[in-house]
Order: structure tokens, then C-alpha cells, then sequence
């Protein structure tokens, strides 16, 4: 039975070698360049195929999963080592259905599960735009997985029962903006990718939306009725916030999402706002009881110092937090971050957000916080951008879970959060 | 009385509990090194190490330093006797004003002795969140590949000055 499934499997995973190419294809119309270059920016390639300090799109960006560490790889069009030998049939057959030019599968954290969206047309301009980059010449590297998952054919079962290949429905009832955001954001941004949760082998959950997940050790907020945002985003505030990373009243983009933005910023501005009009409606209707969590984030964030917060609410601790623990939590925040925080963004260029409207401190669980906390908040190498400086080395856990226990009581006046010292713990291993 | 463990000594100090660290070094035990610069943790100049960790200390109230040792630029070396870093900044003519220079140093060493061999990349990454308005990053750079060389037994060129 084991060895008829295996044969199966091998069946299933076994496609054709495409052609190499005898030269780069370099004739392509500049428009046609430039329209991929948009979309190379509004599907964030340069995420997971451009390394920290290296040569645009040449791969070797370790990306951390549940089943080991992937390797993004070299896209350029360098025949040894990148895609230089790629005919369009192989590029669009890798886009759509996962398969590289050899006919081995590719795994899914790259997306084509969405990339199977894409419009032929779009796709060709990808084509065209990765093939007229700087060929470079670095080999890929290997990729760190537990066993059995690297053996690539296991992915055609995967394949099997996970992807989707049905193209992208338009909804004739939404307006073309809307409809021009849901494409984006679906089949290029692929934004439920890490905006959604994934099942026990990695698959999004289908009919999950926005519904919030997690990416590299961070938690990504629902953008769905779930969104912890304290304040109901604004199509305007979310067009602004996909731009350049911060908007009033709202949290700064910070981990994976910081290189979202980075690569938005290069996109087309409507082609942004009809994402930002797309996502905005996901985030569903202003009910009685998210109203109240506005006006409450809205009265702790006026009352200017946290401090007072606390005051104001008679400073009872909740029940099941120790006293103590907020008291220390209270002596951290006024050293180390009422400085910035407690002036609020509108006082000068060194006021930070004012933390009851800061989205990390009612995330369901303290990961994001954490981790802004542990790393501060920088931009890329030669990339302008917002500083917030990282905490980690400085303060201890027991401190750390004092000062994120306080925030959780005091900014988002939410129930303490179950196994905070255990995350403590474990981010340390993950920075 | 609150008790500290500055530069391998037990140091006791009359001080508010909440009292950042940088106003004790300097107010309380003359130790001038770590300047103040923003008060924000924005641009380094306070650096110190606290439990062998780069650490804002205008942002670090004592009572959170607790028994952790607290080194400053005062411990690696003086005047007559500078350590290998000191020297490196001297020999590369790092410093231009140097009202930096003790919070650069202070970094630099926390990453010598958790990566004695660091890329040139890891140095930049590492000495980011301190300025220089000066613009003297590209020698504080060099200095610190110098100081990481020298510790390493790596031969290294002659000082600026002698060039």
C-alpha cells in the first residue's frame, strides 16, 4: 500500500523539463518592463529574493517554517545559477503551479498558490521584468528541512489537496476599485499568505480570509470583523499606512511587514488605495461593541502619560495580576519608554504613538509586542524610516514580562495574556 | 542607598530608585564618559554595557540595573594606558568633536566580545543606532575593524597620523 501510494505520489510529481532557452530573452518593451516592475513591487518579490546585504533579486533569504528554514532563490537571469535559461512557458508554469524549469516541485512559501491568479497579461510583464534585471551570479542555497519534507514530490500531494486552480472571480456588485484591490491583493500582494491561518501542513485555511495567522515568529493581525485594531481603519489612514508604514493613530509597520511597505511604497498609488479600499471593507461593520473599544483606546490615549491611566481607572489591578508585577511593569515603562510615548505622535518628531491605540498591545497573543520591544523598530539598509530603539539586552525577562503585563492592563485595559513568561522565554531563542 | 557593580567595583549611591543610570555615572561617580544626547535612546551617545549587552543608559532607571555589571568607556583603559579599542580610535583619528566617541566605543566593544571577528557588514549593522553629526562614521568603522584585528592578533597598518 506504502509503495503503490509512493508511486502515486512520484506520478503526481512528475512534469516535464522545459527547454532551456539558448540565450537570455532581453527584447521587451520598456512599458511592459516598467508595468512588471510595478507589480513585481505590489507582489513584494524582493522580500523573500533579495538578501540583507545583497545584490537585488539574487536569493539567499532564509525563511524560517513550521517544517525548517527555506531559502529564497536567485530569480535573476543568470543562466548558471538564476533563471536566465527560464522560457516564459516555464516562468508562467512555475507561477502557476509550482513547478521550476525542471520539472521539480518548488514549495509553497512561495506563493503560487496565489500567483495561479495572476492575469496572463501580468504575468508576461513579470516575465519580462525579472529577465531584464541584473544577471547575478550566486548559487542558491540549501534549504534546512525536517524530515520527510525534503523530499520535494511530497508537495504534489500537497498540491493535490491544497491548491486551488480557479482564476480570479470579479464581483460585479463592488466597483472596479474594489475589485482592481481584491485582485492585488489576492492573487499578487497575497496578503492572507501571513494575514490568515495556516492548517497543520502549512495550507491556508480555506474560507478563512483575513482571519489573522502568524510569520516568522510574529503574530499578524486579523484584517477581517476579528482585527484588533483599536480604531476602525479608514480607507485613507490604511492607502497611507501601505505607503510609508505609519499613519496617525495607528501602529507603524514593523517585522515582515516593514518590507510590505518598503515595497509598496514603489507601487503605483492607486493600485495601493484599491488595496487599501479592498482590505478596509473586510474589516466589516462599526458594532456597539468596537465602538466602545475606540472611545475607551480614545480616552486612555487622551489622557496623555499612562501613568494616569491607571490612576484614572482607580488603579485596581485586574484579578489573577499580581500588583507587584504591574508595579515594576510601571517603574520599566516610566524609564525606558514614557519618554517617547507618553507625548504622543503630535508634540514633535521624537513623540511615538501613544500606546492605548498602538495595535500590538491587543494582538491575542504578546509575539509582535515582544518583539518590538526585544528589537526596536529600524529601517532597511539605505532606506529612510522610523526608529524606535530594541530593548532587548537591556532589560531582563522577569522586567520584560512586568512591562508587557503592565502595558496589556494599563493601554489596552484587556485581560492579562495566558503563558506571557513562557513567550518571553521563547523569543529570546528567536530574536 | 542603592548599590551598583560599575567597572568591576561595588559602588553605593544616594539616588532615587528611578534615576537613570547615565545621570549617576556621571552626577554621582564622575565618571564624564557616557554623554547625554537625546534622552531617547535615539542617538547612542549614553552607551554603556550592562551585562556585557550595549545598553541606553538614559533610558535605564538604577533600581532595573540591579547587581548586573554596569562597564563604562572609563573601564576599558585610561590616558596613559588605553585599551585596544581606545587606542584603535586614537590611531584611526575616529573622533572629530567626540562627544560620541565613549557611547561608539561602548557598542563596539560589547560586539568585539560576543563576535571577536565581525564582518564589515555585522560592524555597520551593530554600530548603526549611534550618530556621529560630525560624520566621522567611516573611521569609527575603521577603528573598530582595527580594534577587531588587533585582538585577533591580525597585523593592522600604521596610525593615521604616522601615515
Amino acid at each position: 500500500m506504502a509503495v503503490v501510494g509512493l508511486l502515486v505520489l512520484l506520478a503526481l510529481a512528475w512534469h516535464r523539463t522545459l527547454p532551456a532557452t539558448s540565450v537570455v530573452p532581453v527584447a521587451f518593451d520598456a512599458a511592459v518592463v516598467e508595468r512588471g516592475a510595478d507589480l513585481a513591487a505590489l507582489g513584494n518579490c524582493a522580500s523573500c529574493h533579495t538578501a540583507r546585504d545583497g545584490q537585488p533579486y539574487a536569493g539567499g533569504v532564509p525563511l524560517a517554517t513550521g517544517f525548517g528554514t527555506l531559502h529564497g532563490t536567485n530569480i535573476t537571469p543568470e543562466r548558471e545559477t538564476g533563471i536566465g535559461d527560464w522560457s516564459e512557458a516555464a516562468f508562467v508554469r512555475a507561477m502557476r503551479e509550482g513547478v521550476a524549469r525542471d520539472g521539480s516541485q518548488l514549495y509553497p512559501a512561495f506563493p503560487y498558490d496565489h500567483f495561479g491568479r495572476i492575469a496572463d497579461d501580468d504575468l508576461r510583464a513579470l516575465y519580462a521584468f525579472v529577465m531584464t534585471r541584473d544577471p547575478v551570479h550566486a548559487a542558491n542555497v540549501a534549504n534546512d528541512l525536517r524530515f520527510p519534507f525534503g523530499f520535494r514530490p511530497l508537495v504534489a500531494g500537497w498540491n493535490l489537496l491544497f491548491l486551488r486552480r480557479a482564476a480570479f472571480q470579479q464581483d460585479p456588485g463592488r466597483s472596479v476599485e474594489w475589485n482592481r484591490g481584491a485582485y492585488l491583493a489576492d492573487a499578487l500582494g497575497h496578503c492572507s499568505g501571513c494575514h490568515a491561518p495556516r492548517n497543520a501542513l502549512g495550507a491556508e485555511k480555506t474560507g478563512r480570509g483575513l482571519a489573522g495567522g502568524e510569520a516568522e515568529g510574529w503574530t499578524v493581525p486579523a484584517l477581517d470583523a476579528r482585527s484588533p485594531s483599536p480604531l476602525p481603519w479608514t480607507v485613507e489612514q490604511l492607502t497611507e499606512y501601505l505607503r510609508t508604514g505609519i499613519t496617525h493613530d495607528h501602529a507603524m509597520a514593523a517585522g515582515p511587514m516593514q518590507e510590505v511597505v518598503t515595497s509598496l511604497a514603489r507601487a503605483p498609488a492607486d493600485d495601493v488605495r484599491a488595496i487599501a479600499v479592498y482590505v478596509q471593507s473586510q474589516t466589516g461593520a462599526a458594532t456597539p461593541a468596537r465602538q466602545a473599544r475606540a472611545e475607551g483606546a480614545m480616552r486612555r490615549a487622551s489622557l496623555g502619560p499612562l501613568a494616569r491611566v491607571r490612576a484614572d481607572t482607580g488603579a485596581a489591578a485586574p484579578s489573577g495580576v499580581d500588583p507587584e508585577l504591574l508595579r515594576l511593569g510601571e517603574s520599566v515603562y516610566q524609564g525606558a519608554c514614557a519618554g517617547c510615548h507618553d507625548l504622543g505622535r503630535a508634540v514633535s518628531s521624537s513623540g511615538a504613538l501613544r500606546l492605548p491605540l498602538a495595535v500590538a498591545v491587543y494582538d491575542p497573543d504578546p509575539r509582535s509586542l515582544l518583539r518590538i520591544v526585544r528589537q526596536g523598530i529600524a529601517p532597511g539598509p539605505a532606506q529612510p524610516g522610523r526608529w524606535m530603539p530594541a530593548f532587548g539586552t537591556m532589560l531582563t525577562d522577569g522586567q520584560l514580562v512586568a512591562l508587557l503585563a503592565y502595558l496589556r492592563s494599563s493601554a489596552a485595559d484587556a485581560p492579562p495574556w495566558p503563558d506571557l513568561a513562557r513567550h518571553v522565554r521563547e523569543t529570546k531563542a528567536a530574536p | 542607598m542603592i548599590t551598583l557593580n560599575v567597572n568591576g567595583t561595588a559602588r553605593q549611591v544616594d539616588a532615587d530608585p528611578a534615576t537613570p543610570l547615565l545621570y549617576v555615572l556621571r552626577d554621582d561617580l564622575a565618571l564624564n564618559g557616557a554623554k547625554f544626547g537625546c534622552g531617547l535612546g535615539q542617538c547612542g551617545a549614553c552607551t554603556v554595557m550592562i551585562d556585557g549587552a550595549a545598553a541606553y543608559s538614559c533610558l535605564m532607571p538604577i533600581a532595573l540595573v540591579g547587581q548586573r555589571p554596569v562597564k563604562t568607556v572609563e573601564g576599558l583603559g585610561s590616558v596613559d594606558k588605553p585599551g585596544i579599542l581606545q587606542q584603535a580610535f586614537i590611531d584611526e583619528q575616529a573622533a572629530q568633536c567626540g562627544y560620541c566617541i565613549a557611547g561608539m566605543i561602548m557598542r563596539a566593544q560589547a560586539l568585539l566580545e560576543r563576535q571577536p571577528n565581525p564582518s564589515d557588514a555585522e560592524i555597520r549593522r551593530e554600530m548603526a543606532p549611534n550618530l556621529c553629526r560630525c560624520g566621522t562614521h567611516m573611521r569609527i568603522l575603521r577603528a573598530v575593524r582595527r580594534a577587531a584585528d588587533t585582538m585577533r592578533g591580525v597585523a593592522v597598518a600604521s596610525p593615521v597620523a604616522s601615515r
